[in-house]
């Protein structure tokens, strides 16, 4: 049987973030929270090889406490049952600490043969988890994947790998840790249905109690501010001249070649 | 005192969002523009369990209280009015009265098919002579041997062109005034029962509306919906809930009308700045948020009523009045704040503008919201 087990995360929903002009300082006073979008592409493949192949689905997440909406959210996806692991003091993780935490709360509590997280968060997109996560969990990870599919004979995952300079397709026995592209698959909606069955679903609260140290922070953040894109205001006269200049700088700047 | 919606109605509004982002929005112009029925839309409104709503999950319905359903039918109808309403009325106007006055078996035979989106429903209630005035009815229903034979016509029916079934109403005792009206299910494909052509509508034009014609129509004897004379009683019960549908409907439409603006007054530069900037324009856009959040109250609250199993006809065509009469309101606020470009075919104000009207006079006019709730002050 599979067990498989997809990582998401709870951010900010970038929609609603407002920008004070003169300062560029976020106001994020009147902002909703939303499911990772590209945790929404781990939930979605989860489910799909479910589908296919049986066994069991969770969700996992770190989250302070106040990200408890994220679970019924999540669990309207498919997932068969969430783990919260929640303190007042997750708010602000760097990818170091979630992925120790995450470690931790798998090694001791969560069985799994496949472990699935996006290719970064919505917010601050490091990158970082899922290889970590399968560094500390000593187990393989193959990243930049965007189709995933599983051999019940051989018990391998056969993952196609995106690279920059073409496609890499690799095989892999279980347990590994897969990192899933937005490309892999687009996320269903909820069914009424699914949404008003999620709060029947279980959900496993992990707090300081049952979690080891939590390791101190690698990268301490300053400041955010909003980035500004400034306009050259070039104009370019629409004739065949106009069209050769501009294909002229583009080339210099190295957008086309 | 709660005003916060639960995780469940949240992650709803969600989900219809995210739903109209994907298969409605794309298409709602030209559905408005070509008056062309939707017909990819119902499969995927079936799939996502919302063709049945509020209705039980025996019956094929998703089991949920009706605020759910008016929240989607408010997102669809922010989207598209003419996806809304569709919903609205084949869950509020079709399968209501089935849900409320039918046997198991009709429920079963009917009201199942109709949650899950096998067919869509019709009502017609609606004459030419007979239009507020129900009692002044014409059409007939006579009893021969085991069969009701169904003589006359109906107009500005709503579905009836698309549905697998339509609820008739028809004069059993022409005597007896209201109380000689009787409700029927007269499945599509019976002989006899005409579909006339495509009304031209001004708005919600993906909605098909046409006349129904019933020519010696015979329906078997058992097809009679909550017995005879109950007609009336059927009609004004399927409307008063039906109402919380149509403010929800308005609420979306008032809801875009101030989306787009807000966007267009931050976007459009007049004397090198945003409109946005001008008073004039703030004014309209904070009256046309003060009424559309007015309305939504309205509307949440008479759906709660409902889901408490209170009385709400009062509250319902409090929000059906004030909700609709926004709507018309501050569509035509949002095309002045689009200026020139808001009276243009194909921006989203000048569709909402047409399809807001209607809402002021389906399921019971203005006029009638009124009656209804003086009706309730003053008796």
């Amino acid at each position: 049987m599979l067990r498989i087990v997809t990582c998401f995360k709870w951010v900010i929903d970038d929609a609603d973030i407002r920008v004070d002009a003169e300062s560029r300082k976020l106001n994020l006073a009147r902002a909703g929270y939303k499911i990772s979008s590209y945790d929404r592409n781990v939930i979605e493949e989860g489910v799909r090889i479910q589908e296919q192949h049986g066994g069991t689905l969770a969700a996992v997440t770190v989250a302070p406490p106040t990200a408890k909406p994220c679970l019924k959210d999540a669990l309207s996806r498919g997932p068969d049952a969430a783990w919260f692991i929640n303190d007042p003091s997750f708010a602000d993780l760097d990818a170091h600490q979630t992925s120790e935490i995450l470690a931790q709360t798998v090694r001791s509590q969560i069985e799994f043969d496949l472990i699935i997280c996006g290719e970064g968060s919505g917010d601050l997109y490091s990158q970082q988890v899922g290889p970590a996560l399968a560094e500390k969990l000593g187990i393989p990870c193959i990243t930049w994947v965007n189709k995933l599919t599983f051999d019940e004979e051989q018990k391998q995952i056969i993952a196609h790998r995106k690279l920059e300079e073409g496609m890499e397709i690799v095989s892999c026995p279980l347990p590994a840790l897969v990192v899933v592209l937005p490309d892999i698959n687009s996320p269903r909606i909820p069914t009424l249905k699914q949404v008003l069955g999620a709060a029947k679903k279980p959900v496993h609260d992990v707090n300081m109690k049952t979690l080891g140290k939590v390791p101190e922070a690698h990268l301490r953040t300053d400041k955010i501010l909003a980035a500004v894109m400034d306009r050259r205001r070039i104009r370019v006269a629409g004739d065949a001249e106009g069209i050769r200049s501009v294909v002229n700088s583009l080339i210099r700047e190295g957008v086309i070649s | 005192m709660d005003f916060k919606l639960s995780e469940e109605h949240q992650l709803i509004r969600q989900s219809v969002h995210e739903f109209c982002d994907r298969y409605v929005c794309p298409i709602a112009d030209e559905v408005d523009q070509e008056a062309r029925f939707p017909a990819e839309t119902m499969k995927r409104l079936a799939e996502q369990d919302w063709m049945g709503i509020p209705y039980p999950v025996e019956f094929g319905g998703a089991g949920a209280d009706y605020l759910s359903y008016v929240i989607v039918v408010e997102e669809l109808s922010r989207a598209c009015a003419a996806t809304g309403f569709i919903l609205e009325c084949h869950t509020s106007l079709a399968s209501y009265p089935l849900f409320k006055f039918g046997t198991e078996e009709q429920k079963r035979q009917w009201l199942t098919p109709l949650c899950k989106g096998e067919m869509l429903g019709a009502f017609a209630l609606t004459e030419p002579g007979a239009g507020t005035d129900a009692a002044a009815s014409s059409t007939v229903a006579v009893l021969d041997g085991n069969q009701w034979v169904l003589n006359g016509s109906k107009i500005f029916i709503s579905n009836s062109p698309v549905a697998g079934v339509i609820i008739v109403f028809a004069m059993t005792d022409k005597s007896k005034g209201t109380k000689g009206i009787s409700a029927f299910i007269v499945p599509a494909g019976t002989p006899g029962l005409n579909i006339g052509k495509h009304l031209n509508k001004m708005g919600i034009r993906g909605s098909l509306t046409a006349e129904v014609f019933l020519q010696d129509c015979r329906i078997p004897k058992e097809n009679i919906l909550g017995g005879e004379g109950q007609g009336f009683k059927i009609a004004m019960m399927t409307l008063d809930a039906g109402r919380v549908g149509i403010a929800a409907q308005a609420v979306g439409i008032a809801q875009a009308a101030l989306d787009e603006s807000v966007k267009y007054s931050k976007e459009r530069i007049q004397f090198g700045k945003p409109i946005g900037t001008f008073q004039a324009v703030q004014w309209m856009i904070a009256d046309m948020a003060t009424d559309v959040e007015a309305s939504r109250f309205l509307t949440y609250h008479a759906a709660w009523c409902y889901d408490q199993g209170m009385p709400y006809s009062k509250e319902a065509a409090m929000a059906k009045l004030f909700a609709s009469e926004t709507a018309s309101r501050q569509t035509d606020r949002a095309v002045q704040v689009h200026g020139g470009i808001g009276y243009i075919k194909g921006t989203k104000v000048e569709r909402l503008y047409r399809d807001a009207k209607i809402t002021e006079i389906y399921e019971g006019t203005s006029e009638v919201m009124r009656m209804v709730i003086s009706g309730n002050l003053l008796r």
